[in-house]
């Protein structure tokens, strides 16, 4: 195949030094056949979609080509959409976080039953989540929930007294962390688990202190995949979609609300592409998110 | 990896064990109340089985995940096996597409799915099934590409080839025995997830069982709230006992011994 390439290809001539260097002829590597069906199956089922919004979203309903429709994400309700989901899940990140590394902590020391007890429930909830996982919440913290009564008759703490509510910012927030911390549990569970008790016996042995061994040799070890972590965290859940359509009645400003509501039909007239627009906006983010994932997951393979 | 463990770590897994598992007995006891005070019954389980439309809701959403199975089976699992085997210097960029489908959110893949795809593929429910599997790869091409590092791929291929099997017989017979763990691992996933999906089904306007289960939520609250308490429980017991099988069988295969 290469011989023949080379037999059939034009002799470069002299002059054309450069040309015949910038341009290097394709070469066509059979290898490649065998990923045909791949390349094919994204082609059509991911990219060709993708590419459909890119087109859409750059076209007004006069098919002129147009960038206000970006332009409008930045006001009104399109923005408060966006600033909504950011806020949810930016707090959802840093409460998952933390929580999910303690959890997982002290969930990888275990073994035997309680370990495949607790990782299945992790994959459960952190999967499955969604709508099942609304519903739970409404029995157990709506206002006829076991729990709201067993808060205020046990522990006298009125829970709807004050500003939550659960189909409000903090109500969602509560119920995205009971699938977040499981997933957060998931993904740091590796990291956790690459730790050496070496280092815990070096550590003393050199005199160093608890503390010093947290500050000198936790924290330098983990930060990188504990950020990355928490990278995925947050589009999680930017992105997430089936538990804020069963909780909220529309009531919260969220991107993947907002754009459900649009493909259901309540169009405002004149824009029919702006579900496009708000898609690709999505990407966008999650693009700049998990770019940001595979820096720190490089810095942290380096080591 | 033995670090000790503490009191610390005792305190921690006693509060999250609490705080997940609290919503779902609150739950499980709301999910038997009855109207109006009637103490606790399973009238709202045998609801849900009664309910219009429940086993067609049901058994589109099997057949879904069974053709989206089939579709992760004869196009993942040769694929992952040949960029093993040949294209490795391609691994890159397949690991690079198979992730793709992360950065891309469901939402976003729904409308591009309804701008995009052909008239006669949105009228069946079945243009789920290829969604499915984009929106699974990651999973599966992970879970694939960790049980074939762990086999001498190139050893297995050569001896199978010796004996005179052609790639069909290799792949069926040889290297997917060799990897089922991760083969079937991958196939899980992917079956869990065309069961419990919603948002793609919801935005594309199809029936399935969770469509289904929340529609029908709206007139009976105490079943929708049975549903989601089968579901989530039925999914972790389920897991459960997956994950103990290899014990149990390693337990039968002790006895065997003995006797």
């Amino acid at each position: 195949m290469v011989i023949a390439d080379e037999l059939t290809s034009p002799i470069p001539t002299r002059g054309g030094r450069g040309t015949s260097r910038s341009t290097p002829k394709f070469k066509f590597d059979k290898s490649l056949l065998g990923l045909l069906p791949l390349f094919l199956f994204l082609g059509y089922f991911l990219l060709y979609p993708i590419a459909s919004i890119i087109s859409a979203s750059i076209h007004d309903n006069k098919h002129h080509l147009t960038l206000s429709l970006y332009g409008n994400l930045f006001s009104g309700n399109y923005r408060d959409a966006f600033t909504g989901s950011f806020k949810l899940a930016f707090y959802s990140m840093i409460v998952s976080g933390i929580a999910g590394a303690l959890i997982c902590w002290s969930v990888v020391k275990t073994t035997g039953v309680v370990r495949t007890i607790t990782s299945s429930a992790a994959g459960v909830l952190a999967n499955t989540g969604g709508v099942p996982l609304a519903f739970m919440f409404i029995a157990a913290f709506g206002q006829e929930g076991l729990i709201t009564k067993l808060l205020l008759h046990v522990f006298h703490w009125d829970l709807y007294g004050g500003s939550f509510d659960l189909y409000n910012f903090w109500g969602i927030l509560l119920v995205y962390c009971f699938f977040q911390i499981p997933l957060m549990v998931i993904i740091f569970t590796p990291a956790l688990e690459n730790l050496r008790v070496e280092w815990i016996e070096a550590n003393e042995s050199l005199g160093g202190t608890k503390f010093q061994y947290f500050r000198h040799v936790l924290i330098p070890v983990l930060l990188p995949s504990f950020l990355s972590a928490c990278l995925l965290l947050f589009a999680s859940a930017f992105s997430a979609f089936a538990t804020a359509a069963a909780m909220s009645n529309g009531s919260i400003p969220l991107v993947p609300l907002f754009i459900g509501n649009l493909v259901n039909g309540n169009v405002i007239a004149g824009q029919e592409n702006q579900g496009d627009a708000m898609a690709m906006g999505m990407v966008i983010v999650s693009l700049f998110v998990i770019a940001a994932y595979l820096l720190l997951l490089r810095v942290t393979r380096k080591r | 990896m033995k670090r000790k463990f503490t009191a610390f770590d005792k305190v921690i897994i006693a509060f999250a064990a609490f705080f997940f598992i609290a919503p779902l007995i609150a739950a499980a006891e709301y999910s038997a109340r009855g109207y109006g005070d009637k103490g606790h019954t399973f009238a709202n389980y045998s609801w849900i089985v009664h309910q219009l439309g429940f086993s067609p809701a049901l058994l589109t959403s099997l057949r879904i995940a069974a053709i989206t199975i089939l579709i992760v089976l004869v196009l993942m699992v040769p694929t992952v096996v040949y960029v093993h085997l040949g294209g490795r210097r391609y691994r890159r960029l397949v690991e690079i597409l198979c992730l793709l489908p992360i950065v891309i959110p469901v939402v976003s893949l729904a409308i591009g799915a309804q701008v995009a795809m052909p008239k006669s593929l949105q009228s069946t429910s079945y243009e789920l099934c290829f969604f499915y599997v984009v929106v699974a790869m990651p999973y599966v091409y992970r879970t694939l590409d960790i049980g074939l590092q762990s086999v001498a791929l190139s050893t297995l291929v050569e001896a199978s080839q010796s004996l005179g099997a052609d790639w069909f017989k290799t792949l069926t017979m040889v290297i997917i025995p060799a990897i089922r763990s991760s083969t079937t691992g991958a196939l899980f996933i992917t079956f869990a997830l065309s069961l419990g999906e919603y948002t793609l089904a919801v935005l594309l306007h199809f029936h399935t069982f969770p469509t289904w289960a929340t529609n029908v939520s709206q007139q009976n609250i105490y079943g929708s709230i049975a549903i989601s308490v089968t579901t989530l429980g039925g999914a972790w017991i389920f897991l459960i006992v997956i994950a103990f099988i290899p014990r149990i069988k390693s337990l039968f295969a002790q006895r065997k011994r003995v006797a």
